[in-house]
């Protein structure tokens, strides 16, 4: 079973996105409430794939980037941004940073589960 | 849960999100309102006033509610503007955020009554605009170029810490890296108590993580941090091993005020070093941050976090406030039988008064410590989503009764068990959607989870439509353990009760989920410790059910007290059905045990004194009292010396050393200097039918 894990710090938000992977019924889900949740489920649990938000209040979504891209654990780990528009800048940076794929929040359900399968069943 | 009941549920999950996002919100603009005049403002308020927009607008634009999107949209904007230095914060500024904060609280109040007062937007959203294009800042220039900050740092910074950082520099802070290496394990905890030692002299200004260097299972992280403070000054305030300091660029203070007098110690060991005894000087007043001021001390929302330890506290004073009312009333009784009448009927009235009041005191303390069992389901649905996937069988869940409440502690308490439960269910119980369909049954397999309050106790369900428990597989396992010589020698329900057995598990393979050692023995003794009982029902080829029946608290309970061979008890009167006078020829014996008949039922006879093996019990005399106790189905009659009455009763815990005594579930004070024992009805009544059953 292919695990993803989702960092974001809205509770709603992130169950919007746990019920639209749900709906592949194919994933089990890692959820983490902040950054630092995340980094200390990584290496505790296998990770296939990465969704995170930006704005996060202890460490943002760029440095979790920059955490994964850099570790040799997780470094091949796709991973997607789900933020919102008005951070063009962030979003760019975290292009160069390695994240594989930008979604802008209100999400399309649909764009994401066929992201999701595109590359966790290549 | 069908996708009609996932939205509603995620709508109600938003609203309230929602709501208490406008909350805070409203509570920062106040804040932020008055650094307006002040000049200076935290950066973090102004950030967290962002995200709260931010969360809104992405949060409404999921449900199609386009109206609060578009204007949280609006109001992200200019908090962007500003929290980036690109809009200067003014009283304008600041009305035109009270204005949208307040059309979007009275917006999320028509989504939730579906309907309500037409809103107007334009006006707000064109102040907005207003605020946005009327206030440009001079561009800013980047003196960051000089700093030489490396690109790991700054590419992952977001545009607002890099806004932040620049601030830094303008006000000739002097930026720092400050790399610590921490444990994978408690990593949070320290880097939360270095970066509040941190914003004690200054402002971290971006945290970046990254792979450990210097310690296994380790994580390293790189704060950028801005301070007035100088490298010599700064580093003894914050020293701790495996951490190190260093300065970008070398700035002079623009027109920063004077740096306080050089401190003491001049640093020339590492930072690492062992810190000598003799450093025995006071604790220097911290400066304050002036910006930390500007942070709102009003509570976020309308709930409180109470740690139960507090409520416990209470519950004992208010315990004892109960026996104190005891000895009042005896003493009125005293009073009166004495001969002082008048001033005994006098104190007996005070006394009932105050028997109210404390009984409504009792009951308000008790609710505070009540919370619903949907919350416990809750952990549950994950753990079964989790589970089920993982083991590719699919499972439809029903929940009914989430609004039950039980105690805090209980829920704590019983969450292990139930999960165990709920794994067993999945793994054992719940066959593989190819069995399913091939026994002609629906390829989901359906488990329910159900509670109900049931007289003072609350029940909890867990049921699955599986194979159910294969009995003659648990009776050729006890023969092949020599718990029974041969197979019929048990009926099915004596074969159940193997199940809670020690070490006792039927599957074939153990699987990695449930057959981790944790049996159900455990799960039976963690439940007895609560007072509860556990009862198992199978039925072949259709699934498996086991009830769970639970005290609704465990502090306070009203108790019938006993006596048997000198000794008192209390019983706790839940589990006390009725007490009744036998004669001695009334007592059966059914295979070796003393039985009675009451009403239509046969009901098995418990000598107390024999059960705690208490010397001094004289033989039955021709008449006794039996107080007949019962837990979820089960009964049993006990025989007592004498009934003392009954009494609301505190249980104290009597500690691990008497943990492994069968029967007593904690100790009480009667309120005339004697401490007695509780008796655990329940694990009397399992003990007792255990002894028939093997």
């Amino acid at each position: 079973m292919k695990r993803i894990l989702i960092a974001e710090d809205s509770n709603t938000m992130r169950s919007m996105l746990v019920s639209t992977i749900d709906e592949l019924e194919k994933y089990s889900i890692v959820e983490a409430a902040s950054g630092f949740e995340a980094l200390r489920l990584l290496p505790r649990e296998k990770v296939d794939l990465i969704i995170t938000d930006i704005n996060m209040p202890d460490i943002n979504g760029l440095e979790l980037i920059s955490y994964v891209r850099n570790n040799p654990n997780y470094a091949s780990i796709p991973l997607f941004i789900v933020s919102t528009e008005s951070g063009d800048k962030d979003l760019e940076k975290g292009r160069a940073l390695g994240a594989n794929e930008y979604l802008v929040k209100p999400f399309d359900p649909v764009k994401l589960q066929e992201l999701i399968s595109k590359y966790l069943e290549p | 849960m069908s996708a009609e009941e996932n939205i509603a549920k995620a709508v109600k999950d938003f609203l309230a999100e929602a709501e208490e996002i406008l909350d805070q919100l409203s509570l920062d603009l106040v804040a932020l309102s008055d650094c307006a005049d002040g000049g200076e403002c935290n950066p973090d308020l102004v950030n967290s006033v962002f995200r709260a927009a931010h969360s809104l607008k992405g949060l409404a634009g999921m449900f199609g509610l386009t109206e609060i999107a578009e204007l949280g949209h609006h109001l992200e904007n200019l908090l962007d503007a500003l929290r980036l230095g690109k809009v200067e914060l003014d009283q304008g500024v600041v009305s035109a955020l009270f204005e949208s904060t307040e059309l979007l609280t009275a917006l999320v109040r028509n989504a939730g009554q579906g309907g309500g007062e037409p809103v107007d937007l334009t006006g707000a959203m064109e102040r907005i605009n207003d605020c946005l294009t009327n206030k440009p800042k001079a561009a800013k220039d980047s003196p960051l170029a000089a700093l030489n900050i490396p690109e790991r740092v700054l590419g992952s910074m977001t545009e607002y810490e890099e806004h932040r950082l620049l601030e830094n520099v303008k006000k000739g802070r002097r930026i720092y890296s400050i790399r610590v290496s921490l444990l994978l394990t408690n990593f949070d905890s320290e880097l939360m108590e270095l970066t509040d030692q941190l914003k004690q002299v200054g402002e971290v200004i971006s945290t970046l993580p990254s792979a450990s260097s210097g310690i296994d299972a380790g994580i390293d992280f790189e704060i950028l941090f801005g301070s007035e403070l100088a490298t010599d000054e700064l580093t003894p305030l914050i020293e701790r091993d495996h951490l190190t300091v260093t300065s970008f660029g070398k700035q002079e203070k623009k027109g920063a005020p004077a740096p306080a007098a050089p401190k003491a110690a001049p640093v020339e060991a590492p930072v690492a070093a062992l810190a000598p005894a003799a450093v025995e000087s006071e604790p220097e007043p911290q400066p304050v941050n002036p910006a930390d001021q500007g942070v709102s001390a009003k509570s976020m929302s309308r709930t409180v976090r109470v740690d139960i330890g507090k409520l416990d506290l209470l519950m004992n004073i208010v315990g004892e406030l109960v026996l104190s009312h005891s000895m009042i009333a005896e003493v009125a009784a005293k009073m009166r039988r004495d001969g002082l009448i008048l001033p005994g009927q006098q104190v007996a009235k005070a006394a009932k008064g105050l028997e109210k009041k404390l009984a409504e005191l009792q009951k308000g303390v008790m609710e505070i410590r009540m919370i619903p069992v949907g919350q416990l389901f809750e952990k549950m649905t994950r753990i079964i989503r989790k589970i089920s996937r993982e083991q590719g069988k699919k499972v439809d869940l029903k929940l009914f009764g989430a609004e039950t409440e039980l105690d805090k502690l209980i829920i704590e308490d019983i969450s292990d068990p139930v999960m165990h439960i709920v794994r067993n269910a999945i793994d054992h119980g719940l066959e593989t959607p190819a069995a399913r369909l091939a026994a002609g049954k629906d390829e989901k397999g359906t488990i329910v989870l159900s509670s109900f309050q049931k007289g003072n106790h609350v029940v909890i369900q867990i049921e699955d439509d599986g194979a159910g428990i294969d009995l003659g597989r648990v009776r050729q396992k006890a023969v092949e353990r020599g718990v029974i010589g041969s197979p019929f020698e048990v009926s099915d329900k004596e074969a159940l009760e193997f199940i809670f057995l020690p070490g006792f598990s039927t599957s074939e393979q153990v699987s990695e989920i449930s057959g981790r050692g944790v049996g159900m023995d455990v799960v039976r003794t963690n439940i007895a410790a609560l007072s509860g009982m556990i009862d198992l029902e199978t039925f072949p080829g259709r699934g498996t059910r086991v009830t769970i029946t639970l005290p609704i608290t465990l502090a306070i309970i009203k108790a019938l007290i006993i006596t048997t061979a000198g000794r008192t008890y209390a019983l706790p009167i839940t589990s006390v059905l009725e007490s009744i006078i036998v004669e001695r020829k009334e007592i059966k014996t059914v295979e070796r045990k003393e039985v009675i008949q009451l009403r239509e039922t046969t009901l098995p006879l418990l000598r107390l004194s024999d059960f705690f093996e208490l010397k001094g019990a004289g033989d039955i005399p021709d008449s006794f009292y039996v107080v007949v106790v019962g837990v979820a189905e089960k009964r049993l009659g006990l025989v007592v010396d004498d009934l003392l009455g009954q009494q609301d009763i505190v249980i104290k815990s009597i500690g691990e050393t008497f943990a492994g005594f069968k029967g007593i579930s904690g100790a009480a004070d009667l309120g005339d200097q004697r401490t007695i024992l509780v008796l655990d009805v329940g694990s009397v009544i399992s003990e007792a039918t255990r002894g028939s059953a093997g």
